[in-house]
């Protein structure tokens, strides 16, 4: 599939791994972030991190004291930030699913240096989604009463025809076989740091993590196995997280909720907006951390690709939306996509959605804007204010103008929202900060493995690897 | 010619052009031309019956046919390599798409007597009247036959250009075809995934003009590609048997496209159960009709079957690592998934005809038969001379040596 070297490909294909590399060169390269000590940006970068992280304890903390009357949330917008944010956080797991089980199972090569990473921000995401509705049922102590599934135990009875229910299900699973999969992918890499740190302390933390992994072949062999039953596990992960997300609006009856296209549309949009955030945080690190030989072009190239497809199948839900709500007939369903949306007091929202999920992605058709570094790292931003632009015109502006114009209302979010917004953005960064100081942010055995595979490939194709 | 426009790691293919398929060119042919003709009788008899005969039969080949374009152009838009050797097929599947232009007329002619929006009665109560009025400027028979002549010509254009530039590489070896085949692959997908879905929503959602669904493309693209990855996997196995390929197809290419069958398979599923779901849950009026009349006693037997036969058997079937690279035993399953591929058109279309129960008529027959020896006919002739795999393709050698 992939091309070993830039002369070796008749289209002249970027190359998965750059420059002459051997087992000790990509040893020392990926381990050198990990086993340095933290440099002044790092620092810099935490300490900005760690700041927002407070902003997120403040605002836990006034929520938990006064209630969620401190929200922005009314009636008719009882849903509101919360929801907004955990769809948008959750979707933004799913580059880390994509490309660890569904690129695995379609033989893409070039997931090798990226999924370490995306995996890790998954579970990071996931905790930053999932913080929203334990906050929103009030009492977050009572919580677990209500979400965990012991309805005969607690006598409390779950509402098993409430997609709300099956979100639960669909997390917790989600979270729990991304965990696995992130951490059975590290084992290799957790053995080689214990192998290479000079700190005994580490050793010892390395080694208990590493679990005596000693790279036997019969270590290897049922290794391979679990990851490939992991992959087919996490499979339909990637599909039904999301889907069942979209359930909670779609299950309903409102105008601009209720459409059987939300559940293919919202995961294409989640792996749109997963990707997006992996390039904003993939562009600096793999130059801050000296990542860009395994992290190529090429990488960022075939991201961009998939940006652009998963942006084109959310331009098509939008079609979808726009025309069945003419073609329906039913004036509460033009009256939402054609009044609300483009003219209503949120159309600015809704504009900039437009604007940042279908014509941003455009450019990328270009190999000139696919490839510059500058451009993609901006569109990729502007892709992570679209889709949560996109969640926030689905929850607010569907709910502020419903079927009886005496029951509509604006919205306006408070301090107290927007806080929390900014302090999971702040906890996110921090854990992905300390992710990238502790453990290698590139799955050095796989990296390894690769150019053993091209190396090979290379000679069958009777060409010797220089 | 000059190493910069030709490959020089190109395999050497020792490959005659495929000179088969004879009896599929002149005597499927000939047949498929008795069982329309015969169909046309049948339209001049009991027109409702045969014109909705018709209409399942087309809305199944051309969708196979249509899926089967999309399906190169995926393969070429994400620069496969495995897949070149049997790229081929895939390309006489879709270049097939052109006689459907000729194959619409009929429905074109008969469409007062399918679509009840043609010529609306003025019995069908006041709000579905308005309703209809409103879906006027769209549900009209000029803007029904332009669109279908463009979703087609858009279709035919694709499949043209890709079929086109892949033979030429065959004589010339030129590089910069595979370029080209790869741009146009990609850039043609949104086109063609509109195309198909405005499709479904003319032929097929029409047919109840007052009941919509946003995922019906979708569902209409999913189990068209299904059953063109299916008929893939029959083509390449009887091409095998026969040595068509030159033995340079393998048990690795026949697995992978059995690893495709089961991932689409998951795929139909998935958007026919999320459309069902939603509107089941939901309950609306205007949503329900299309299940009341499939959940009601004669057709219940039918989704029953859908949902047995078109997901839990090929599921459970297609999971088997052994089966997957058994050409002959991927086949069967194949078979088995065309055939239910057919229930599941005749499920979205008959209802509207019969919303009492399931009934078959001989036309049925005849139009399935007649519509689909006529395309297989064309695609056959389009392959005839032609070498069966693309032998100058810069990456044969890469899909030769395939071994995920």
């Amino acid at each position: 599939m992939a091309a070993p070297n830039l002369s070796h490909d008749p289209l002249g294909e970027l190359p998965l791994i750059e420059g002459t590399q051997t087992d000790q060169t990509i040893n020392d390269s990926l381990l050198t972030h990990v086993l340095r000590g933290a440099g002044k940006g790092w620092w810099m970068l935490f300490g900005c991190a760690l700041s927002m992280l407070g902003l997120l304890v403040i605002a836990i903390s006034w929520t938990l004291y006064k209630g969620i009357g401190v929200w922005g949330n009314n009636i008719p917008v009882g849903w509101a930030f919360g929801i907004i944010n955990f769809v948008w956080w959750i979707g933004i797991g799913h580059a880390g699913t994509l490309i660890s089980a569904i690129l695995l199972l379609f033989q893409q090569k070039w997931r090798t240096s990226i999924n370490r990473f995306a995996e890790a921000m998954t579970l990071f995401a996931v905790i930053c989604a999932l913080l929203f509705p334990l906050l929103h049922t009030g009492r977050p102590w009572f919580a677990a009463y209500w979400l965990m599934p012991y309805p005969s135990v607690q006598r409390i009875w779950p509402q098993f025809k409430s997609p709300l229910t099956w979100d639960v299900f669909a997390v917790s699973t989600y979270f729990t076989i991304s965990l696995l999969f992130w951490f059975l992918g590290l084992v290799p890499d957790l053995a080689a740091l214990r192998e290479t740190t000079k700190s005994k302390t580490k050793r010892f933390i390395y080694g208990l993590f590493a679990m005596g992994w000693r790279g036997s072949g019969r270590h290897w062999a049922e290794y391979k196995w679990a990851y490939l039953l992991l992959a087919g596990l996490s499979t339909p992960l990637v599909l039904s997280v999301h889907t069942i997300v979209s359930f909670d609006f779609a299950t309903s009856v409102i105008p601009g909720w209720h459409t059987t296209i939300f559940p293919p549309y919202f995961v294409a949009g989640a792996v749109f907006s997963g990707f997006a955030m992996v390039m904003t945080w993939m562009i600096p690190a793999r130059h801050f951390l000296g990542l860009k030989h395994v992290v190529t072009m090429k990488h960022l190239e075939n991201m961009n690709k998939i940006m652009l497809v998963t942006g084109m199948m959310v331009g098509y839900g939008y079609l979808m939306e726009h025309f069945i709500a003419w073609y329906s007939g039913n004036p509460y369903e033009m009256g939402q996509f054609f009044l609300t949306r483009w003219h209503g007091p949120m159309r600015w929202i809704f504009r900039t959605m437009m604007f940042c999920n279908v014509v941003v992605p455009q450019i990328f058709w270009l190999k000139r804007f696919r490839t510059s570094i500058p451009v993609m790292w901006v569109a990729a931003i502007l892709i992570n204010v679209g889709m949560w632009c996109e969640r926030f015109n689905i929850v607010v502006t569907s709910l502020h103008r419903d079927f009886l114009p005496s029951s509509w209302k604006d919205y306006a979010p408070t301090w107290v929202d927007l806080s929390l917004f900014i302090g999971t953005i702040g906890l996110f960064s921090t854990l992905f900060l300390l992710f990238l100081k502790f453990v290698p942010a590139v799955a050095l055995t796989e990296v390894k493995e690769l150019r053993h595979e091209l190396a090979e490939h290379d000679v069958v194709a009777g060409e010797t690897h220089a | 010619m000059s190493a910069a426009t030709s490959n020089p790691q190109a395999p050497v293919v020792e490959l005659a052009p495929f000179r088969g398929g004879r009896r599929w060119v002149v005597g499927g042919g000939a047949a498929g031309l008795v069982f329309l003709i015969l169909t046309f009788i049948g339209m001049a008899v009991s027109p409702r019956e045969a014109f909705y005969s018709y209409l399942v039969a087309f809305a199944y080949w051309c969708g196979i046919a249509m899926a089967s374009v999309i399906l190169l152009m995926i393969f070429h838009a994400t620069h496969a390599r495995w897949m070149t050797v049997l790229r081929r097929p895939v390309e006489v599947m879709a270049a097939s798409v052109a006689i459907f232009l000729l194959l619409f007329i009929p429905l074109a002619i008969g469409m007062k007597h399918i679509y009840i929006w043609v010529d609306p009665p003025a019995d069908l109560g006041r709000e579905a009247l308005r309703l209809l009025a409103h879906k006027r400027p769209y549900l009209n028979p000029t803007g029904f036959v332009v669109r279908a002549v463009a979703y087609l010509l858009v279709a035919t254009f694709l499949s043209w250009r890709l079929y086109g530039w892949s033979l030429r590489q065959d004589k010339t070896g030129e590089v910069a075809l595979t370029q080209r085949q790869r741009n146009l692959g990609a850039g043609g997908l949104p086109f063609i995934g509109i195309a198909i879905s405005f499709a479904a929503f003319d032929w097929l959602m029409s047919l109840n003009p007052t009941w919509f669904s946003t995922v019906y493309g979708v569902y209409f693209f999913s189990g068209s590609l299904v059953a063109s990855l299916s008929l893939l996997a029959i083509v390449t196995g009887m091409g095998r048997a026969r040595n068509v390929f030159g033995g340079h197809m393998t048990d690795e290419h026949t697995h992978s496209v059995g690893k495709l069958m089961l991932a689409f398979t998951c795929f139909w599923t998935y958007i026919a159960f999320s459309q069902l779901l939603l509107i089941w849950i939901a309950g609306l009026p205007e949503e329900t009709p299309f299940y009341i009349t499939r959940f009601g006693a004669g057709w219940a037997w039918v989704g029953a079957l859908l949902i047995f036969g078109h997901f839990f058997l090929p599921f459970a079937a297609l999971l088997s690592r052994s089966l997957k690279r058994n050409p002959f035993r991927l086949g069967v399953v194949a078979g088995w998934i065309l055939l239910i591929h057919y229930v599941d058109i005749f499920w979205l279309v008959m209802p509207s005809l019969h919303p009492e129960g399931f009934s078959l008529h001989w036309t049925n027959v005849t139009a399935f038969l007649g519509v689909g020896l006529v395309a297989i006919a064309f695609a056959v002739s389009r392959l005839r001379g032609r070498f069966a795999i693309p032998v100058k393709d810069p990456y044969l050698a890469d899909s030769f040596r395939y071994r995920p």
